[in-house]
């Protein structure tokens, strides 16, 4: 597998926990879930909210990830003789990543800080 | 890509198997109409079916039926209390308020989610009887008065409602975030099934068994 794709499904997965963490903060603040998923799925939306730490955990692991398969210098580079260039794309890929991962942050955590102060 | 595919496919998993893990008495059964009493801001409609129903265990139970955690708390309560029990003696009051955009026809899907013959739903359109309740029940955090919602009470046989607001309850417990009053405790449906359980023991059998007044699901 390339790098690029490493760190293009990485960067997803990421998203994904990010997105699912989003969901879980956001489940009781809006009427969406009942809207999206009936009743029956809010309520087991609902009864994953406590998942909503480790999620996060998750997305920011994998997102480290992402930063690593970026930034870490090839054993071909060791010589400087690799494409700068193809590191630029990684770079940006995980750079917009973590911009995505923090909004989702945001997104998930608001609710409680919101609610708790 | 993949990553993402598989979380994806973790996540849905997650949410089946949390829906799959319900109890037999919690599941839903399909939406059907629920009848259901218009309840002013005031409270005077609970206030009556309340007072009717003196000399039995009453629960009041204050949600939005869009609310996903309020959902959730339904269907605990139901699984360890009302599905487990069709006794006359234990009467449930159930206020749905539009705290967060819930509205009427939302009241059927979340009535769906409770199994007992002595439920009295209630639907405060106006908004403002949580306002009322917090009141009666002070319910402050940090200092301030919030709305009730998203509150699960238990009143005993001889609580009564007088001209004015509810009376206090012999439980309180919720879902919101910390309250100033260290009684009012996180709803756990096990010890709120408890609770309401050990009041029942302590009434005669099946005495006071309660006219069913503005009651629905009878």
């Amino acid at each position: 597998m390339g790098e690029r794709r490493r760190a293009l499904g990485t960067a997803g997965g990421a998203l994904g926990l990010g997105t699912m963490a989003a969901a879980l903060g956001t489940c009781c603040g809006a009427p969406w879930a009942v809207g999206l998923l009936g009743v029956s799925g809010a309520v087991a939306l609902a009864r994953l909210a406590p998942l909503q730490p480790f999620l996060l955990a998750g997305s920011i692991i994998l997102l480290a990830a992402v930063f690593w398969l970026a930034y870490r210098r090839p054993k071909a580079c060791a010589d400087d003789s690799c494409n700068v260039a193809n590191r630029r794309g990684l770079r940006w890929i995980a750079w917009i990543a973590a911009v995505l991962v923090a909004a989702l942050a945001v997104v998930a955590l608001v609710p409680a800080i919101a609610a708790w102060s | 890509m993949r990553t993402f595919v598989t979380g994806l496919v973790l996540a849905l998993t997650l949410i089946g198997i949390a829906g799959c893990s319900e109890r037999s008495e919690g599941r839903p059964a399909p939406a059907s109409p629920a009848s259901y009493t218009m309840l002013d801001d005031g409270g005077q409609q609970l206030r009556l079916a309340f007072n009717r129903s003196m000399g039995s265990v009453r629960l009041v139970l204050l949600v939005d039926p869009t609310c996903a955690v309020c959902l959730r708390g339904l269907a605990d309560v139901n699984a360890d209390l009302l599905a487990t029990t069709a006794d006359p003696r234990l009467q449930t009051f159930i206020v749905f308020e539009p705290v967060i955009g819930g509205k009427a026809s939302d009241i059927a899907p979340a009535a769906s989610l409770l199994r007992n013959a002595h439920l009295h739903l209630f639907w405060n359109a106006g908004g403002g009887f949580g306002h009322l309740y917090a009141t009666a029940v002070d319910l402050r955090r940090h200092g301030k008065l919030v709305n009730a919602w998203d509150v699960w009470t238990i009143y005993g046989p001889g609580a009564t409602w007088g001209d004015a607001a509810p009376p206090r309850p012999a439980l309180l417990m919720h879902q919101l975030p910390t309250l100033d009053n260290p009684g009012y405790r996180y709803l756990d449906g096990k010890v709120f099934a408890q609770a309401a359980r050990a009041m029942l023991a302590k009434l005669p059998a099946r005495s006071a068994a309660p006219r069913s007044g503005s009651a629905a699901h009878e």
